[in-house]
């Protein structure tokens, strides 16, 4: 009985959390016309029409350049946040550097409203010429990303038994050595948690997006809202379906395959920050 | 045997160091100078220097007291449901998602997909010819209401940021709930506690520390809210929903008032400062 009202409770609240990606879902495999007479969640007559047209008819708006813009911008801010937070992180787990000061600085950023730094960036931007450049929403993405994956690795590293660096130590090894030997693929698990936690955060990201970049460099969520601005005729809701479908796909996929290991990663972070 | 040597701790720290100083400090030095600045996109490089103009303006800007408002009340009021529905979720839920780990996906997919993405789709779902949601609700009815219109915004905005981010909640109460230790219960169990007292005496407690900070760090979230609110109604319907985010963005993009939007960051920054404070310093009572 209990357990009967449990699973009700249950389904409920993934039908409720999920249900603006399931009506998109259903949408985006509707036709224009069917979609008129029938805004429901069933379908009548499913159809892949939504989808040939934003992957084939690409002259107005690519799909294919913002997936691109996102991917790139997304792998060097979290490669380049996690190149950067990987040394400083072992410095933190195994000597005093950096440990009383710039750690709680780094995990209180987390807290702190990014917008505050927008404006003096785009500025910034504007004077090297990083505006509308995958680099530079790249770069802005590992300031995003760089609290987390340090707080990540930190603990990781701190799991590691002193012993291993005090055993290669002994063998001649210099700190560096240890680092990248040892260290590194014994935190592997962390450092691919982090890369997949990086990446979802970078792929989803919109605001810096927005102010940033305008037309070369401009990543999937703001691509998104290109379809919606549409004028004439209105939003065409079957090809901004089949938009935000493909833009969520990334994410979800990697979440979904690594959802433990994320949940883990989001309690330490948040536990620990 | 320390490992790393003190010097060579400051090497590996260098690199990140010095990318945040010309990322976070550099844009933080430029935004007190052009805060307390005449400057507008003409003369962007050559600011000259005029005081405390543009913080009285910001602070004699209706609007901006307005958008504290709005951020504030949708924090709390955000961070308050997600934390009451999520720990409910957790608790409820348990039994079932121990065994059956798998149902943890659908439960962690909203946490995947983009705020911005998820506004985007509320615009689809609360459309008054192809979204579902007014059609059943006509149907069923025969009345459905302006869900982003002056009266509604707030709340409709309110329940769509609580969906997507009550998983975050529950799933940090999950894993605290499920970390109580067995022995604890157990020894709950013989001394003849009940489930209620068990949980209120003993779980509850143990799991508070978890809750201050999922409250917390939803409330922030929820504080500096902009993608879902930007997607779903822009500062839309009569600059309801404008939030503090989307307050700095406005006066920036669309103003070009950038000594108005540059101070602003500036009082968003102290106030984020004081309340971090302030945090630190209850966190470290709390310990000793």
């Amino acid at each position: 009985m209990m357990n009967t009202l449990r699973w009700i409770v249950f389904a409920a609240a993934a039908l409720a959390m999920n249900f603006p990606i399931i009506v998109t879902l259903v949408t985006s495999f509707k036709s224009a016309r069917e979609l008129s007479v029938n805004p429901g969640l069933w379908i009548s007559q499913p159809t892949l029409e939504n989808y040939l047209r934003v992957l084939t008819q690409t002259d107005r708006f690519n799909i294919y350049s913002y997936l691109w813009n996102s991917t790139v911008a997304s792998l060097i801010g979290t490669g380049l946040a996690i190149m950067l937070a990987f040394p400083a992180a072992y410095a933190i787990a195994r000597s005093e550097a950096g440990k009383h000061t710039l750690l709680p600085i780094i995990v209180n950023l987390r807290a702190v409203p990014l917008i505050i730094f927008a404006i003096p960036l785009y500025m910034m931007y504007q004077w090297l010429g990083l505006l509308d450049t995958q680099l530079g929403l790249g770069l802005i993405l590992t300031i995003v990303n760089t609290p987390l994956a340090l707080v990540i690795l930190v603990n990781a590293i701190s799991d590691v038994p002193l012993e291993l660096d005090e055993a290669a130590k002994v063998d001649g090894a210099n700190s560096f050595q240890i680092m990248i030997r040892i260290i590194r693929p014994v935190v592997r698990p962390a450092l691919v948690t982090t890369f997949i936690f990086g990446f979802i955060t970078a792929w989803n990201e919109f605001l810096f997006g927005l102010m940033l970049t305008t037309n070369k460099a401009v990543p999937m969520t703001v691509g998104a809202s290109f379809f919606f601005a549409a004028s004439g005729g209105g939003v065409q809701w079957g090809t901004a379906s089949a938009v935000m479908i493909l833009g969520a796909l990334p994410p979800a996929f990697l979440g979904l395959l690594m959802y433990r290991q994320i949940s883990g990663s989001m309690i330490s972070g948040a536990v620990k920050g | 045997m320390a490992i790393v040597r003190r010097a060579e701790g400051r090497a590996y720290l260098t690199p990140l160091v010095g990318f945040l100083l010309l990322f976070l400090g550099f844009p933080a030095v430029i935004n007190i100078i052009y805060s307390v600045s005449t400057v507008d996109f003409q003369t962007l490089r050559s600011p000259t220097l005029s005081g405390f103009g543009n913080y009285l303006a910001v602070l004699a800007d209706r609007d901006f007291w307005r958008a504290i408002f709005f951020s504030l009340r949708f924090g709390i009021l955000t961070a308050l449901i997600e934390c009451l529905l999520g720990l409910f979720l957790a608790i409820f839920l348990a039994p079932l998602l121990s065994k059956r780990s798998v149902l943890m996906a659908p439960l962690m997919l909203p946490l995947m997909v983009a705020p911005a993405m998820i506004g985007l789709m509320y615009r689809l779902v609360l459309h008054e010819f192809a979204g579902p949601v007014p059609y059943y609700l006509f149907e069923w009815f025969g009345d459905s209401p302006a869900f982003l219109d002056v009266a509604h915004a707030f709340w409709t905005l309110t329940v769509v940021e609580t969906l997507q981010w009550t998983p975050f909640a529950f799933l940090l109460f999950y894993m605290a709930y499920v970390a109580v230790p067995l022995d604890v219960r157990e020894a709950a169990a013989l001394d003849g506690a009940s489930a209620i007292k068990l949980l209120w005496f003993i779980e509850l407690p143990l799991m508070l520390p978890t809750l201050m900070i999922a409250f917390f760090i939803r409330f922030i979230d929820g504080f500096r809210v902009f993608d879902n609110v930007y997607a779903l109604t822009g500062s839309g319907a009569g600059g309801s929903t404008m939030s503090l985010s989307i307050y700095i963005y406005q006066a920036f993009f669309k103003e070009g008032a950038i000594g108005k939007a540059v101070a602003a960051s500036v009082v968003l920054f102290l106030a984020s400062l004081l309340v971090l404070y302030s945090l630190n310093w209850l966190a470290g009572r709390r310990r000793t």
